[in-house]
């Protein structure tokens, strides 16, 4: 009966967005979701293992790129908008690389893509667009790609407002 | 400290991002959708941006009804709530003119001040004949009456400090005071789980904030020895100042704050203590003056005591009692004071006659008797829900019992199952709480019969096992109905 129940004590991460990373369960939850839809696509099509994987891949690129590097913000309105020009790859553990979660979560597409192109036999046209999910994804994790926009594209559509003026006591 | 089962866990993270799932695929068919339809903003810019309101769209909205519900009368031990139907699945809610009376588990009224009172009433009354309901001005214009000047007389001997000043609202209290106490170049700590009238009166201030983990005074020495170290950002001067906020009773936690060991943290590095005792004034403590007279700490160690008069003692508005020279500052500084409308006299004889109650001056032992009883119903209450097998948070003595419910499903189904039953809860969820933590939190009063909490008890426990949250193993049911038959004897 020992470790029945986990006990945490409350984080200080302010970002309500994101500080729901740090309770017991995320990883576990997330890889059980990824496979639930790997059994859901093969009951479904009833294709070939390796092909299934792929789709699992893709669509897994597709999901997490779109909610982790591409919105921006945060789905309530309550901290009135500090976090409007982040992703929320950026915004989580306050910003700082290289934390446990974030390798995690910068695993789990590599995993995936090995799996996927192991079960394919590394056969072409598969091939070539798991590797190109994969480079995206983990090149958009990379520590030197924070806050960093290449040619501009998703960048700040409204810049942040000019500091306060200087009101001395 | 929340224990969790790691089941509980993986599918309250399954059900969030069901929901979020969901709402994403409707907002997606709805662009699509709305493609076709003109916009006929004319070349304004729209109110919010896509996602900013994604949380209200597709989840508040959901369970709209369990939130906001209208009531038709004073919020005693009993509490009539008006029903509302909802035709386009709780987008917009109409009422009906039937009322619920339910036992009230929801309204701040610790004391029972909150319905009619033999001694405050008639005294309210009076007040409200002689000076009307408002003084229609600012304080610092035409709207200081003498019983403004005899309320804060009257908290400040409460509270146990030289001077008082006082506010319209409980809320304003602290995002107006925060910011003409500290400012640029300041620093403010804060715990973790502070109230959001706090977290706006620091952003206000323009002061740096950084906060410490909740309730840990480890963690606060920690960061303030970072702090007084590294200075100011960039230019790394010494801080102007250094305030430490904390709370008397945690509202969405129940618990108390650690007050001794923080206290000897901020004094051993010189840092000013702010404490927040909306919820504690009143309710805790052998006569009533809070977290202090429990936990033995000096009232002089504190440098600024806020606290409201909406909890304890069934009126509105707040407080802040300090030093002399604090207050001074205040009344000659805190925007609140220029320009806010003064409390309303009505209010201000309420909280005259509730505190007088409460210190025994009526000439009667009621408020000893009130305090007793909130004591000893939160004790019970707490208690009983224990053995049951639910979460319970909070320590004892405090009135404030979250029960935790964790899956988002959960808390329509334990609001509505209650109300069906006749009885009034508050659930709080994301983002008041954090993500997989919502509660159902409930305030005892002492106006609680036994009977009424049995009543509650019985109502909570069958809405417990059909919702499922009794995350706990029970104690054998035949014991628990003889105890309480004894207990009622």
């Amino acid at each position: 009966m020992a470790k029945l129940y986990e006990e945490k004590t409350t984080p200080p991460d302010l970002n309500k967005n994101t500080e729901w990373l740090m309770y017991p369960g995320v990883w576990t939850t997330y890889i059980l979701i990824v496979f639930f839809w790997w059994l859901v696509v093969l009951s479904v099509s009833g294709c070939s293992l390796g092909a299934a994987w792929t789709v699992v891949n893709l669509v897994h690129f597709a999901i997490t790129f779109q909610f982790f590097h591409w919105t921006k913000g945060t789905p309530f309105a309550e901290d009135q908008g500090v976090y409007n020009n982040l992703t929320w790859w950026e915004q989580i553990d306050n910003g700082k690389q290289l934390t446990r979660n974030r390798k995690f979560l910068t695993v789990v597409p590599l995993v995936l893509y090995l799996i996927a192109s192991h079960t394919t036999d590394h056969q072409k046209p598969m091939l070539l667009l798991n590797t190109i999910a994969v480079i995206i994804l983990v090149g958009a994790k990379c520590p030197n790609m924070h806050e960093v926009h290449l040619l501009g594209i998703n960048g700040d559509r409204w810049p942040a407002s000019a500091p306060l003026e200087d009101h001395d006591r | 400290m929340v224990r969790l089962p790691y089941l509980t866990a993986l599918t309250t993270l399954f059900s969030y991002g069901l929901l979020f799932a969901f709402g994403q695929m409707r907002d997606f068919f709805r662009k699509i959708l709305d493609l076709w339809k003109s916009k006929n903003l004319q070349g304004y810019a729209p109110i919010c941006l896509g996602l900013e309101d994604f949380y209200t769209r597709r989840l508040y909205l959901r369970i709209q009804d369990c939130f906001n519900r209208p009531i038709a009368g004073a919020p005693d031990a009993w509490i009539d709530v008006v029903e509302r139907y909802s035709k386009d699945s709780n987008k917009t809610l109409h009422r009906t003119s039937k009322i619920n009376k339910c036992i009230n588990l929801g309204s701040y009224n610790y004391l029972g001040f909150a319905a009619a009172d033999e001694y405050c009433t008639p005294r309210v009354i009076e007040s409200l004949k002689q000076y009307s309901p408002s003084t229609c001005s600012a304080r610092v214009d035409g709207g200081t009456t003498k019983l403004h000047a005899e309320l804060e007389e009257v908290v400040a001997r409460f509270v146990g400090k030289p001077a008082a000043i006082l506010f319209g609202m409980g809320y304003a209290t602290n995002s107006a005071i925060i910011p003409a106490l500290i400012g640029k170049g300041g620093l403010i700590i804060s715990d973790s789980l502070n109230h959001n009238s706090i977290v706006n009166g620091a952003r206000g201030s323009g002061a740096t904030v950084r906060v410490f983990q909740h309730n840990s005074a480890a963690h606060l020495e920690e960061v303030l020895r970072e702090q007084i170290a590294e200075g100011q950002p960039r230019t790394h001067r010494p801080w102007k100042k250094i305030i430490v906020i904390i709370e008397g009773i945690y509202s969405m936690e129940g618990e108390l704050c650690k007050l001794p060991e923080i206290i000897a943290v901020c004094k051993k590095y010189k840092a000013y203590t702010y404490l927040d005792e909306a919820h504690s004034i009143g309710a805790i403590g052998k006569s009533g003056r809070g977290v202090c007279e429990l936990l033995g700490v000096d009232t002089a160690d504190m440098d600024i005591m806020m606290g409201t008069f909406t909890k304890s003692f069934g009126s509105c508005g707040g407080y802040i009692a300090a030093s002399k020279e604090i207050i001074q500052h205040l009344k000659n500084t805190c925007p609140a004071h220029f320009y806010a409308t003064s409390m309303s006299p009505p209010a201000a004889q309420q909280v005259i006659s509730a505190i007088k109650v409460v210190l025994g001056e009526d000439g009667s032992n009621r408020g000893a008797q009130k305090l007793a009883q909130i004591r000893d119903n939160s004790n019970f209450f707490r208690s009983e829900l224990h053995k049951m097998g639910f979460e319970v948070l909070g320590d004892n003595d405090s009135p404030v019992m979250p029960i935790m419910l964790y899956n988002p499903a959960k808390i329509p189904a334990f609001s509505r199952e209650c109300l069906r039953r006749n009885l009034a809860v508050v659930t709080v969820a994301f983002p008041a709480t954090p993500l997989l933590l919502a509660r159902a939190r409930i305030c005892i009063s002492a106006s609680h019969t036994r009977e009424d909490m049995i009543k509650a008890l019985e109502v909570i426990s069958k809405v417990g096992d059909l919702v499922g949250i009794k995350y706990f193993p029970v104690e054998p049911q035949k014991h628990l109905t003889d105890k309480i038959q004894k207990k009622l004897e």
